[in-house]
């Protein structure tokens, strides 16, 4: 079926959180929206809804040459987050919980590592602190007793990712934004504005939000810009549900896990562990050493949750270039917004989305883009 | 019953004398307990399919939460307890047994009636076999051997011991009580066996893991007191256990009335079978079409029918329940027949079997190609006359390709293993010619049986509003039917966005009605892809046992 050629004031593609938090923005200023949502492998999808803000140690261990760019972003990540709470409150809540995230340490040496980085995050601006032994068990008591330490920082939390994806969605259909599932197959940029062909016909837009993740460098290459992202697929693990004890949001000071405990009771395990995907067409496979790997290492640090069973794996595609985020209009086509968050991209999404709603409605935004021009690739 | 097999276990601290070789659940239901553990709503679960697939009959079991009672043995001295909708976490001391790592020629998953088979030919032909069966009963869903020592009831729980013994004897090492949850390409397999890991790495796989039942989407089919003709089945043939006093029976194909029939010989009181194809009498050639494919059966199937007619058991043909309600001292189920006339029933239990649907996780995992068909509503797996499926190595027999009844799964075993041990050695396979034919008998009695017994499965839109469709969140056909169909989104779409799928029991039940609504709403065919993504765990595993696989996995490398 093709649809009749409509304008409107700007196209998002992309219908993961950066997309749908960009459409409400743009809603809300009087913008006619369209969105078009290919509706897989969105990482958003499978995302589960850790609120980063402090320096992800895995990250600092798999790319330490980005060290400093995921350092300059730790002010990005407190305003995501309270960019988080806004719209919690507008969405009739989305289980936001900001009770802060601990890093653990099991050893003196990562007491060390986590002292050091609490010192750099501190300047920055973020609410940290070093837990000792006692302090940790009186936070935390479901805990191994090997692990000896932890940083604290207050300002991470965790949200129902299902919840806020449906609430966004519900709100975005209240607004009267246009609603797609298809595939954008290109852009076609003029001097008025920018047709979007997709693949039930075409739309005319003034200004295109490409807020499409690792899907950025395809559309980018056509309009001859090289958007150096790619797909990361990482593996998640969930628990029947529990007593609601563990508040915070869980990682480690060098090992690879996040853990933490949904209002539903159920606990979700991951933090980057690799999964299989082989092409956009498949389905992200998960595979047996981060099942064994991820669980058991959970198991390790959280005795408690031992006789819980997981009741479901599944794998997602995370996005990563150079962990800073890429946001800005394209040189070789102005009108062409990218809008794709760094590293922990749900917990940036929102602001992300309203920092491009601001630069397609040619408003001032309330960052300084300028590390997160798409150009600096080329 | 001898003193000795006499054991005590308690149930939130009152005393339970039973007998050994019970499951929990039997010895719970012999009690009188209905309610096993509390939803998440607070509302009431009790056991279902009896066979380790919904995961309602959940317990605590000395402190260990989310124990199947109807998977767990019954021993003296155990304090069972409901299980409260949110455990708390204390990390209950599991020591890990030593690990079981095997890399036999031949693993057979499953131990019904095509895995025990194959094991035999295997075996015999000189394989390395190892079969692994979840249940701690053997003979699977269609001989449910006895937990106790009594003998055999009947010719069919006859033939499987003998069966069972025949693959004892083979050299087949045969591993009861061993649940797999995972399955990778290599290909390699990970089980557990009570709190032991079990890795097996196999030159070639042969998945028998039949096929678990059809519900009916009505509302109420989620109360305490309702529960698959199979479980009531397994109660009554392994355990010598009646589901109640009062049994209404209620669905699809002969297995009903098989149950019907001996419940009733057990001494319930059977208030009607509703079966919901139309009366058999009138179908003279499909009737005359299983009589020339094996006139035993279909003389068995037309004795029991005669039998409980003559007992004055109320057979509704053409008739399917439409709702189950909660009364104060039992259930009542209300039926509707073809003519659109309303009954009503009232009974203890309700059991219900519309149809089976193949337990087809492994075979999905690993990358099998299926078609999907649309009478029977279900997949069936690709595969060669040698019961290979499209993944080399990979063989699958029996109800877990697609139903076809145990004696065409016996012969499937059969050819399977010898075509399997063919592959090991690196020789041609033999497959004997006369077992061939006999398959194909089997399948042609199968074929008109199931003619006899035509019935429209029951689609999502046929489903009440009000009726849970994913029993285990607690989602209601009325909000899955709003945003999330609005939209047309695919399976998984309407799994995030109502949770229908998410539960314990991975979404076996409500995939089966969401698959076809899902690929209509989106104008697309049937297949593999309609239904969710096959994921591990197979069934949900306790992280202390992937913790023992991790560790075991560690020592090997």
């Amino acid at each position: 079926m093709t649809s009749i050629e409509r304008a409107v004031d700007v196209a998002v593609v992309g219908g993961g959180i950066t997309g749908l938090a960009a459409a409400l923005a743009l809603s809300d200023q009087g913008a006619r929206v369209a969105l078009f949502d290919a509706a897989r492998h969105a990482g958003s999808d499978a995302n589960a809804g850790s609120l980063h803000v402090q320096l992800q140690s895995r990250l600092l261990r798999l790319f330490p040459e980005e060290a400093a760019n995921v350092e300059s972003s730790l002010p990005v990540y407190l305003a995501a987050v309270q960019a988080w709470k806004v719209l919690d409150r507008r969405l009739g809540g989305v289980e936001l919980v900001q009770k802060g995230g601990l890093m653990l340490a099991e050893g003196p040496d990562q007491l060390a590592f986590l002292e050091k980085k609490a010192e750099r995050e501190l300047r920055l601006g973020l609410d940290v602190a070093i837990l000792d032994r006692d302090e940790l068990a009186h936070l935390a008591p479901w805990l191994g007793d090997h692990v000896i330490g932890a940083e604290l920082c207050r300002d991470e939390g965790k949200l129902n990712p299902l919840v806020a994806n449906r609430k966004l969605l519900m709100a975005l259909k209240r607004a009267g934004v246009a609603y797609r599932r298809c595939t954008v197959e290109r852009l076609e940029p003029d001097a008025l504005g920018v047709r979007v062909v997709h693949g039930d016909g075409s739309c005319r837009a003034e200004r295109v939000v490409l807020a499409t993740s690792w899907g950025t460098r395809a559309l980018g290459e056509a309009l001859g810009t090289i958007i150096p992202v790619s797909w990361e697929p990482l593996h998640m693990n969930i628990t029947e549900p529990a007593d609601y004890v563990i508040e915070h949001l869980v990682q480690h000071a060098e090992r690879p896990i996040t853990l933490k405990q949904f209002q539903s009771g159920q606990i979700v395990i991951g933090g980057g562990w690799k999964a299989r995907f082989d092409s956009a067409h498949g389905t992200p496979e998960v595979l047996e050493g981060s099942v064994l790997g991820n669980t058991a290492l959970a198991a390790w640090l959280a005795p408690g949750i031992r006789n819980l069973r997981v009741i479901r794996t599944w794998a997602g595609l995370n996005t990563t270039a150079d962990g800073k985020s890429i946001i800005g209009p394209l040189d070789a086509a102005p009108r062409v917004i990218v809008a794709v968050p760094g590293d922990a991209g749900y917990t940036l999404g929102p602001l992300v989305g309203k920092i491009v709603a601001d630069l397609a409605l040619e408003q001032a935004p309330a960052f300084d883009l300028a590390p997160f021009r798409p150009s600096r690739f080329v | 019953m001898s003193m000795a097999d006499e054991i005590t276990l308690t149930f939130d601290g009152r005393e339970i004398r039973t007998r050994a070789g019970m499951s929990l659940a039997a010895a719970l239901t012999e009690a009188g307990v209905r309610v096993f553990r509390e939803g998440p709503d607070g509302a009431p679960r009790g056991l279902f399919c009896g066979m380790g697939v919904c995961q309602d009959c959940l317990v605590d079991v000395d402190g260990r939460p989310n124990r199947r009672a109807c998977m767990t043995k019954a021993e003296n001295g155990l304090e069972v307890r409901t299980q409260i909708a949110y455990p708390r976490l204390v990390a209950k001391a599991v020591e890990h047994d030593d690990p079981v790592i095997e890399a036999p020629d031949v693993l057979i998953v499953g131990g019904g009636a095509g895995g025990l088979s194959a094991a035999i030919t295997a075996a015999e032909a000189g394989a390395q076999v190892l079969l692994l069966d979840e249940r701690h009963i053997a003979g699977g869903q269609y001989y449910k051997q006895r937990g106790d020592a009594e003998p055999p009831l009947d010719r069919q729980q006859a033939e499987g011991h003998m069966l069972f013994e025949r693959a004892q004897q083979s050299g087949a090492r045969i591993l009861d009580a061993t649940e797999v949850w995972g399955a990778f390409e290599g290909p390699i397999f990970h089980a557990i066996r009570g709190d032991a890991a079990v890795i097996v790495r196999p030159k070639v796989v042969v998945v028998a893991t039949g096929a678990f039942e059809r519900p009916r989407f009505v509302p109420g089919w989620d109360l305490p007191g309702v529960m698959t003709t199979g479980a009531a089945q397994t109660l009554w043939r392994s355990y010598g256990t009646l589901p109640g006093r009062r049994v209404a029976i209620v669905g699809n194909g002969p297995l009903n009335f098989q149950v019907a029939d001996e419940l009733r010989a057990g001494g319930a009181e059977i208030v009607v079978v509703a079966e919901a194809a139309t009366t058999p009498w009138t179908k003279a050639a499909a009737a005359t079409a299983m009589m020339a494919a094996s006139p035993r059966l279909t003389v068995a199937g037309l004795t029991t029918t005669l039998r409980l007619m003559r007992r004055g058991v109320p057979l509704h043909y053409g008739t399917v329940a439409t709702a189950i309600d909660g009364e104060r001292d039992g259930l009542r189920v209300t039926l509707r027949d073809d003519a659109g006339h309303i009954s009503h029933f009232e009974a203890d239990v309700v059991c219900m079997n519309y149809g089976f649907h193949p337990q087809n996780e492994i075979l999905r995992l690993l990358g099998a190609s299926f078609d999907y068909d649309p009478a029977r509503a279900q997949l069936i797996c690709r595969r060669s006359d040698n019961c290979e499926t499209m993944v080399p190595g990979l063989f699958a027999v029996g109800d877990c390709c697609g139903l076809g009844g145990a004696p065409a799964a016996i012969e499937e075993g059969r050819i399977a293993g010898c075509v399997a041990v063919a592959w090991v050695l690196g020789r041609e396979a033999g497959v004997a010619p006369a077992g061939l034919r006999r398959l194909a008998r089997h399948r042609r009695f199968q074929k008109a049986l199931w003619t006899l017994f035509a019935a429209e499965p029951q689609r999502f839109d046929d489903i009440a509003l009000r009726a849970p469709v994913c029993r285990c969140e607690g989602v209601n056909r009325a909000e899955i039917e709003g945003p999330a169909l609005e939209q047309g989104i695919e399976i998984g779409g309407v799994k995030r966005a109502t949770r229908a799928g998410m539960g314990r029991c991975q979404g076996r039940y409500c995939a089966q009605v969401l698959a076809p609504k899902m690929a209509a709403a989106l104008g697309r065919s049937i297949d593999e892809r309609a239904f969710f993504a096959p994921r591990v765990p197979i069934k949900p595993v306790e992280i202390a046992a992937i913790l023992a696989a991790e560790e075991a996995g560690l020592d090997v490398d």
